[in-house]
């Protein structure tokens, strides 16, 4: 259980830059969840950590050691860090006890061991003897983390682990292996472009795009205070209304929100970012403020669309259960309330 | 012997080439007859294989000289020779004709042959510059099947297989250095004019087969009523099984025509042969008793010609075929396959 | 288990040594082809164009070029029928015509010839020449066939059938074209087969390029009449590969969408079954039956077992064949490392080099091989070293195919996994990718080897003085129409083959299930 800390790190293949300046400090016994689109860098940054690949410039440290800056370059093999591939990587020609049991030294290669890991993994005991083709996805996973997690490593890498899997073993597996982690307390960096999953992984996320960091912190504070309408987005669903600020608060289509937290630095024409969670709809008794554009029936929820009144109307999505949505028609008026305030950011 | 020692060495060679692919200009462990011992005779064997190997046998018997055989025909192991000149591994060329070893003659690759083995062989048979020697003889025949031709219907000259009227009526294999040698007589007796005349007359004619036996088998089959061949294929085979020759007739063209042309084998030593010694007591043998003798009384029947020995008493005379008078040395193999080449035929 | 899937964020560059390795060996590969441009330059076209505008050519050009548009369309009509009727149709017995039909490949093309021609000795020329060959060659266009059969997506069949398509329309309409590939693949390899065949075509007196270049050799050895013979051949062949490449274009099939594949529900033969099982039957009896039939009929002559050569004939080929097969491993490693780890225009064109070399008849290769040990490192000439380095460009392909497979099966991300769990770079490889590799590298050796085994025209003209081969001796025997003695020399090459067949049947099961 070490510090993984970067500094500065930059990465580019040819003349493409995948990685600027990326600083980040995982502290000891936390999770990370680095989250970003595909082709955003993030898989990158991980093999620089493994020591798969060498960082153009920058520092990458465990600890007090240094595994990489100009002059220092420790190989894959001497960092001691764990390595979780998207689809497990299992060796084919071995067995699920010969993969856990792969890296670990002469004399720790135990079956003890090996049964100890494969528990921690949720792994039936059973399983020991087959081979990689005879598991399912989401066991190949656990067999991969456990293997990982068999020689104690100080840190360990998930590479979109759970991207293979399908929905309902995902969630499953998810959990089984943020289990696993939590026991055995090790400092932990996963990566993925699902950001339901980054938010609940764990102590810290990280937000990479265009090969730069561009917020990182725990899930809540970066959920509740995006740094920019498009992390906000990225997040989760977000509503951005064109608004102007006036003393703690603001004014937009829906009337006047508080606001949370004020992100224009007193620049004038800003926007609003709400969350759908924030609204709650009422069919409008004289007053209203937006009009039900279309109503789409889910089964177990609708989607309603609301046109906002005013001079510049703005559409926004909007779910709502099953049976509120059924007393909404197409044409009629609706007033919204905002509960809990927005973020204010600069107008574009 | 020879064959264990070459295993061996081949076995060496190939370990060698595969460990190291680049140790490929180290001659000596890459190549099986450098690396064999020194005394060991390399033949260019262009002779039937079956008659070199029971010559080497019996001389190895003698001498304890090993001798190992590269086997190819005529015209092919002739050009190589010269075209590996003085770096070629042969200490002893072997033809079944002479225009091949002319061909090695004319290049200047050849060394005098001992004044002892020439004396052995009478003149006739080996030319006046004593590069090289008559081995044997095998003179030319018509095949025919009496089924197809009657004795009255056979070509009195092999030059009117060319006329038309034996159109599909006969076969050869041109591709051969028999066939070629045949045609070096007809080139050296008729002229360069009728000899084209006559190649084209023959590719008009002449159902081609691979070789001489496949040319006797099929006159026996009745696929083709006559054929031109060597005699010796059809008496080895008449005192076998008589499979492929058994229904057919051979008819002899005699009257000094270049059809009962008689075609002489020759041996030679290679100037750039380090085995002089050994090189020239290969020759000695096979001109002597014992290696004549190896060709009247064993399966060859070719004819003996020197030492005296005689025939297998199954052949006609050698005297007796009435054989144009062709002096070897002017045998032609480059003007030969280049003719041929130009009718087609090759 | 899908490991190819794993994410590399861009191939890394091959290492130095790599690159120089690999282009060492493809500059070695294109000697052959070398050979050919440099005989028009050395012989100059003043004298190459007699040799190639007679009517001489004009004969060899009309018979292979026949032999190639009659031959190639034969095969694929045996070929793909064979694998539609055993894969696809309620034939009785599918499983043992399946094995069958591939079986002729364990009959060398020469030695079914010899088959025939005592069985039947009025075969020859063009006729006798088709029969043989299309026996002899058309497993080359089943194999691929039934392995893409195998593969195939039902449910393309069953939406045609929905769409109201009858059985021969869905055949001639779905699956037909899905199996472009595979028959222009397998038809390419059937016309190059049939380009550089020797044996089988002298033997029954059919004159194609390969013969005629022969023929020459015998009569000049390596003379500016056969390299011009040779221009001409290569010619044709490297018109056939870019030929094949145009025709096959960018088209790639896959299966779309994940899920297993199900096995089709057969077409019901109902009562052309008896026809099918009498045309198998046939087909079976031509292309095995009468060649086998002949070898054993021969073998039972007596004289035949009292073949002193035999056994240092088959020790000498195992010796060669063997270290043909480990130096086409050797050559194909590093070729193959590099087209499958670092994917690329050098590559490519490392690649490409390679199956231009192989697409060139065994008669080249030799031709090319004669002429540059002789002139230019006689050290090299008439020695072990030359016919396997022949072998080596003979049968290449057969080493790189499986072992691309095998390579692209060992991912690198296997490796790095590996160094993450504390093994060393060369420890990690020597580990993983190496014990992932061992069947594939068997199963390359193994069809090289085998291929180079049963090789004829290449090493009749390399061998080194004194060494017999199988198929040497074997041609020795049959051409001086000494049937007898050159059939236990048949049984021991069609032994020797049956192991390549068998791995080949199984790749193409393999293939298919993919």
């Amino acid at each position: 259980m070490t510090t993984l800390s970067l500094t500065g790190v930059g990465k580019s293949f040819g003349r493409v830059e995948v990685l600027r300046d990326v600083s980040l400090t995982v502290p000891a016994g936390t999770r990370t969840a680095v989250v970003g689109a595909s082709g955003s860098g993030k898989s990158t940054l991980l093999r620089l950590i493994a020591g798969f690949e060498r960082a153009d410039a920058g520092t990458i440290a465990l600890g007090p050691a240094t595994l990489a800056d100009a002059g220092r370059f420790v190989p894959a093999h001497r960092r001691g860090i764990g390595y979780v591939a998207q689809d497990g990587a299992l060796f084919p020609h071995l067995t699920v006890e010969q993969n856990v049991r792969f890296g670990l030294p002469r004399r720790l290669r135990s079956s003890a061991r090996v049964r100890e890991v494969m528990e921690l993994a949720s792994l039936d005991a059973a399983l020991a003897g087959r081979y990689p083709h005879q598991l399912s996805g989401g066991q190949q996973q656990r067999v991969a983390l456990a293997r990982a997690l068999a020689p104690q490593p100080s840190v360990v890498l998930l590479d979109e682990p759970f991207s293979a899997l399908d929905t309902g073993l995902r969630e499953q597996t998810r959990q089984a292996v943020i289990d696993a982690l939590e026991a055995s307390g090790v400092t932990t960096v996963l990566v993925t472009h699902d950001h339901d999953e980054a938010l609940s992984f764990g102590g810290q996320i990280a937000v990479i795009a265009a090969g730069r960091l561009v917020q990182s912190g725990s899930p809540a504070a970066v959920f509740d205070n995006p740094a920019s309408t498009e992390i906000a987005a990225f997040l989760g669903a977000a509503i951005v209304l064109p608004a102007s600020p006036s003393s703690g608060g603001a004014d937009c289509a829906l009337g006047r929100v508080e606001v949370r937290h004020d992100r224009t630095g007193g620049a004038a024409g800003a926007r609003l970012l709400i969350r759908p969670a924030q609204l709650a709809l009422s069919a409008a008794n004289g007053t209203h403020n937006a009009v039900v554009e279309d109503v789409r029936p889910r089964g177990s929820h609708a989607e309603l669309l609301l046109r906002t009144a005013g001079a510049a109307p703005v559409l926004i999505p909007l779910r709502v259960p099953a049976h509120e949505g059924s007393a909404y028609r197409a044409g009629m008026p609706v007033s919204v309330t905002v509960t809990g305030g927005g973020v204010l950011y600069p107008a574009d | 012997m020879t064959r264990r020692r070459s295993r061996a060495v081949l076995a060496a060679g190939l370990a060698a080439s595969v460990l190291g692919l680049t140790a490929c200009s180290d001659d000596a462990e890459t190549d099986p007859v450098a690396a064999a011992s020194d005394d060991t005779l390399v033949v260019y064997n262009a002779q039937h294989e079956q008659l070199t190997e029971e010559w080497a046998e019996a001389f190895t018997e003698e001498t304890g000289i090993e001798v190992v055989l590269r086997n190819g025909n005529d015209s092919e192991l002739g050009n190589q020779l010269v075209q590996e000149g003085d770096d070629s591994r042969a200490d002893v060329f072997l033809t079944e004709n002479s225009p091949a070893i002319s061909l090695v003659e004319n290049a200047g690759l050849l060394a005098p042959v001992d004044q002892a083995t020439l004396d052995q062989v009478p003149e006739q048979y080996r030319p006046a510059s004593g590069l090289w020697t008559g081995i044997a003889a095998r003179s030319t025949v018509f095949v025919y099947n009496p089924d197809e031709l009657t004795e009255a219907e056979l070509p009195a000259s092999i030059m009117d297989l060319a006329d038309p009227s034996w159109q599909g009526r006969w076969g050869g294999a041109p591709g051969g250095a028999d066939f070629q040698a045949i045609v070096s007589a007809i080139l050296d007796l008729e002229g360069p004019d009728a000899t084209s005349a006559w190649l084209d007359g023959m590719k008009d004619n002449a159902t081609v087969y691979q070789n001489n036996i496949a040319t006797m088998k099929a006159v026996n089959a009745g696929e083709v009523p006559g054929g031109i061949i060597y005699h010796y294929y059809w008496f080895r085979d008449q005192d076998g099984t008589k499979e492929n020759s058994g229904n057919t007739e051979l008819h002899f063209f005699g009257n000094q025509d270049p059809g009962a042309f008689v075609s002489v084998s020759g041996g030679g030593v290679l100037a750039s042969s380090e085995n002089q010694d050994a090189a020239q007591q290969f020759l000695a043998f096979l001109t002597g008793t014992t290696g004549q003798e190896i060709l009247g009384t064993g399966y060859s029947m070719e004819y003996p010609v020197a030492s005296g020995v005689a025939a297998n008493p199954a052949l006609p005379a050698l005297d007796s075929l009435q054989a144009p008078a062709v002096d070897p040395s002017n045998l032609n193999s480059v003007e030969v396959t280049d003719l041929m080449t130009d009718a087609g035929l090759l | 288990m899908t490991v190819t899937s794993v994410r590399t964020p861009r191939s890394s560059p091959p290492s130095i040594a790599l690159i120089v390795v690999a282009a060492v060996l493809a500059a070695v590969l294109l000697v052959p082809l070398g050979y050919v441009v440099s005989v028009v330059a050395d012989v100059g076209w003043g004298t190459l164009e007699p040799l190639i505008f007679r009517p001489r050519v004009g004969e060899l050009l009309v018979n292979t070029v026949l032999l190639v548009v009659l031959g190639v369309p034969l095969t694929v009509l045996l070929g793909v029928g064979g694998a539609w009727l055993v894969e696809r149709t309620t034939l009785p017995g599918r499983r043992f015509w399946a094995i069958v039909l591939v079986a002729p490949l364990a009959i060398p093309a020469f030695v079914s010839s010899y088959g025939w021609a005592s069985a039947v000795p009025s075969i020859h020329g063009l006729s006798g020449g088709l029969l043989v060959a299309v026996l002899a060659y058309y497993p080359l266009v089943y194999l691929p066939a039934l392995a893409t059969l195998r593969g195939l997506d039902p449910a393309l069949e069953e939406s045609a059938r929905s769409l109201g398509l009858g059985s021969w329309a869905v055949f001639a309409r779905v699956v037909l074209p899905q199996l472009r590939l595979a028959i222009l693949g397998g038809g390419l390899i059937v016309a190059l087969h049939l380009l550089a065949e020797y044996g089988a075509f002298a033997f029954i007196r059919f004159d194609t390029f390969t013969t005629a270049i022969v023929v020459q050799y015998q009569s000049t050895f390596a003379g500016p009449a056969a390299g011009a013979l040779g221009v001409v051949l290569s010619v044709l062949c490297l018109t056939l590969l870019v030929g094949e490449a145009a025709a096959r274009g960018r088209a790639r099939y896959a299966r779309v969408g994940s899920g297993a594949v199900r096995a089709a529900v057969p077409v019901r033969l109902g009562t052309l079954t008896a026809p099918a099982l009498l045309a198998l039957t046939a087909l079976g009896a031509a292309a095995v039956g009468v060649p086998l039939a002949s070898v054993v009929r021969w073998l039972a002559h007596g004289s035949s077992w009292s073949q002193p050569e035999l056994p240092s004939a088959l020790t000498q080929t195992v010796l060669l064949a063997g270290g043909g097969a480990i130096a086409a491993m050797l050559v194909a490693l590093p070729l193959a490392w590099l087209t499958a780890r670092h994917p690329g225009p050098l590559a490519r064109l490392l690649e490409g080099s390679s199956y231009v070399a192989a697409s060139l008849p065994a008669i080249i290769v030799a031709l090319a091989l004669v002429t540059v040990t002789l002139r230019v490192l006689p050290g090299l000439y008439q020695t072990a070293f030359t016919v396997v380095l022949a072998y080596v460009m003979i049968f290449l392909p057969r080493a790189l195919v499986p072992l691309r497979a095998g390579i692209a099966q060992a991912p690198v991300a296997l490796e790095e996994m590996a160094r993450s769990l504390g093994y060393p770079p060369l420890l990690a490889r020597l580990r993983v990718t190496v014990p992932l590799l061992v069947p594939s590298l068997a199963a390359g050796a193994a069809l090289a080897g085998l291929g180079a085994a049963n090789e004829l025209t290449a090493t009749l003209l390399l061998a080194p003085t004194g060494t017999r081969t199988l198929a040497t001796q074997f041609w020795s025997q049959a051409s001086a129409i000494d049937y007898p003695a050159a059939a236990p020399y048949a049984v021991a090459l069609i032994l020797l083959s049956v192991p390549a067949v068998a791995l080949m049947y199984a790749q193409s099961r393999r293939w298919g299930a993919r």
